[in-house]
């Protein structure tokens, strides 16, 4: 039938059956992916070692990736560059007198920096090196202060822009403006329910709080900020308004990073700038290399029909338009818990997006389910990466913040829910500004 | 190891130092220059002060290119191509043991990228790219360095695990 000499029954079993056990041998997520394509690549006649080579330039060789170095160069740029600093005096003017006041302040700051970079990974990164610390000096509990800064740290995928939005739409063909501006509400959504969810745990536990800032202190932290909080309408503005790209928006965010560090904040020194050049070019490697081996494993899975398979099976249960919400975002949330968000969408975006189809759904609401799922798996063990980066700086295992994170996920979920429920959630802010990006 | 810096062992780790400090460098000066053909394009879209060129955006995806293999090549060496931790909790023995044993999974990859490299650069031997007209195979070498690269940055780290797992030495 395919004319190859696996069937498409014992393909999968190869691929997903190696990549499980490897997985379990603690071979890196990369090259576990890599090890589980070896099989059909040495077997088939038709391929060769070299397709494992082959499909990842070929990957690689896009203009959109090249928005991850870029965005995760941002979020190092603000950190060495004092805008970091700058949104932290206005997060504390802000909600540092509410209960629990630091960790309100790591929810905020963690909002505005997911408007101004599109990566989790380098958000959880920061906020672990300034919070886990503070916290603990002001008598929280260490998994508690994991749990909310790996938390928090997902709102940069899913608040404009964000790297999952551009690699959704570059591989689904999905519009990347009506993207961004889709995930502003759910942004807003899942940073009051993480404030809510601060706020309890405060109450509680007692944690500490901060005088009010004056109405002067206030706007004073308002105005240092500004610029930088101009940074998200630049970026969103352009790429809505069809200026540049979004490569080209995410190049854009570096440049005025790089100025206000340099020019008008004048803290960063060449020592801070090679460590963030540093750190961007080791981290995009680490992320990317996975992207390449991930590519090479869905273009397996497409070569045995696997999806195909998948699909008719699906489709023989007769889901309705929510059943398939849920069941997209089920999928997301288990595969997010082994793979991270770049490759899972590789692989599962294009077997999804016939389903969508299928009941009507808007090319937008179903990346914004996808991609909000996705964002949960950034937290959620075995391969919760944003997790797994505050446990680290933190000095703890990831068994013991487990608890907390999950707690925290809590409403986060009924979040995912109301998105999946109610379409107007993503789809009324695109409605109103670029009505022509929908369907 | 205090008397490491005389004997064979100890020149092959600092040879192994020096590299990654190289390859630390390389990777910096790379994503630096990545910025600067995607800000040309834009420039020359909005301004008259430089001519639109075509060759940048290709120029910028093949530094990329460049800038994920070094990335990858130096995350073996800090063992920070991330894993999934399915098992309990082991002593220090038994993880170096385990650490052998996913090692030898990147060794395969390892030595399919050099020996699968070597046939993926010769085929892009007399080919250019569209644009800029570069030779390809500067680029599909990207594949088999990175190969020799893991072999080279594993080699110690299999013998510090093998200490550690057969009890030789203490895990710090």
């Amino acid at each position: 039938m395919t004319g190859s000499v696996l069937t498409t029954g014992q393909a999968a079993i190869i691929l997903f059956g190696g990549f499980f056990l490897c997985l379990f041998l603690r071979i890196p997520v990369a090259f576990a992916l890599a090890l589980a394509c070896l099989p059909p690549l040495l077997i088939e006649p038709r391929l060769d070692t070299m397709t494992l080579m082959s499909e990842s330039f070929n990957v690689f060789n896009s203009f959109i990736l090249l928005a991850v170095p870029f965005f995760l160069l941002t979020a190092n740029l603000m950190n060495v560059g004092g805008i970091t600093n700058k949104l932290m005096k206005l997060a504390r003017a802000l909600v540092g007198h509410f209960p629990g006041g630091l960790a309100q302040m790591n929810v905020v700051i963690s909002f505005f920096f997911a408007g101004i970079s599109g990566s989790s990974t380098a958000d959880a990164a920061s906020m672990s090196k300034i919070f886990i610390e503070a916290q603990r000096k002001e008598g929280y509990d260490d998994t508690f202060s994991v749990a909310i800064t790996a938390v928090s740290s997902v709102m940069a995928v899913i608040i404009p822009p964000s790297i999952l939005m551009i690699v959704w739409g570059g591989i689904l063909t999905t519009s990347i403006g009506a993207l961004f501006l889709a995930g502003i509400i759910p942004g807003l959504l899942i940073a009051g329910a993480q404030m809510a969810t601060v706020h309890v745990y405060a109450t509680r536990r007692g944690y500490a709080t901060y005088p009010r800032s004056t109405l002067v202190q206030l706007l004073a932290a308002l105005s240092q900020a500004s610029l930088a909080l101009l940074t998200p309408a630049i970026i969103i503005g352009g790429k809505v308004f069809g200026w540049f790209t979004a490569t080209e928006s995410a190049a854009i965010a570096v440049l005025y990073a790089g100025f206000l560090s340099l020019i008008v904040y004048r803290e960063m020194d060449m020592k801070g700038l090679y460590s963030a050049l540093l750190d961007t070019g080791k981290l995009a490697g680490v992320t990317l290399l996975c992207v390449g081996t991930a590519s090479v494993f869905g273009w397996l899975l497409a070569y045995y029909k696997i999806p195909e398979v998948i699909l008719t099976g699906v489709s023989a249960w007769g889901m309705g338009f929510y059943e398939t919400g849920f069941f997209i975002a089920g999928v997301f949330l288990l595969v997010g818990c082994f793979l991270d968000a770049i490759p899972a969408i590789i692989i599962c975006g294009p077997i999804l997006a016939p389903l969508a189809k299928a009941v009507g759904m808007d090319p937008v609401q179903f990346a914004m389910i996808g991609i909000v799922s996705l964002a949960f798996g950034l937290v959620t063990p075995p391969y919760g990466l944003c997790l797994m980066i505050a446990c680290s700086v933190a000095g703890i295992n990831i068994r013991k913040a487990l608890k907390d994170v999950l707690i925290m996920l809590i409403p986060m979920l009924l979040v995912l829910a109301l998105i999946i429920l109610w379409p107007k959630v993503t789809l009324f802010i695109p409605s109103l500004i670029s009505p022509e990006f929908l369907n | 190891m205090q008397t490491s810096m005389t004997n064979p062992t100890g020149m092959w780790r600092r040879f192994t130092a020096a590299y990654a400090a190289f390859l630390n460098h390389l990777v910096v000066v790379a994503v630096a220059i990545l910025v600067v053909p995607v800000t040309v394009q834009i420039t020359s879209r909005y301004t008259e002060l430089i001519p639109a060129y075509i060759w940048t955006e290709e120029m910028a995806r093949f530094l990329f290119i460049w800038t994920i293999m070094i990335g990858a090549m130096l995350g073996v060496r800090n063992a920070a191509h991330f894993d999934v931790d399915l098992l309990p909790a082991m002593g220090p023995r038994v993880n170096a043991a385990m650490r052998i044993v996913s090692r030898l999974g990147v060794l395969v990859i390892a030595v399919i990228f050099v020996i699968g490299g070597i046939e993926f650069t010769r085929f892009a031997w007399n080919r250019t790219s569209e644009l800029a007209e570069l030779p390809l195979w500067l680029i599909h070498i990207a594949w088999p360095m990175a190969g020799v690269t893991w072999l080279v940055f594993m080699a110690e780290q299999f013998i510090d695990d093998f200490r550690i797992a057969s009890g030789r030495t203490s895990d710090q």
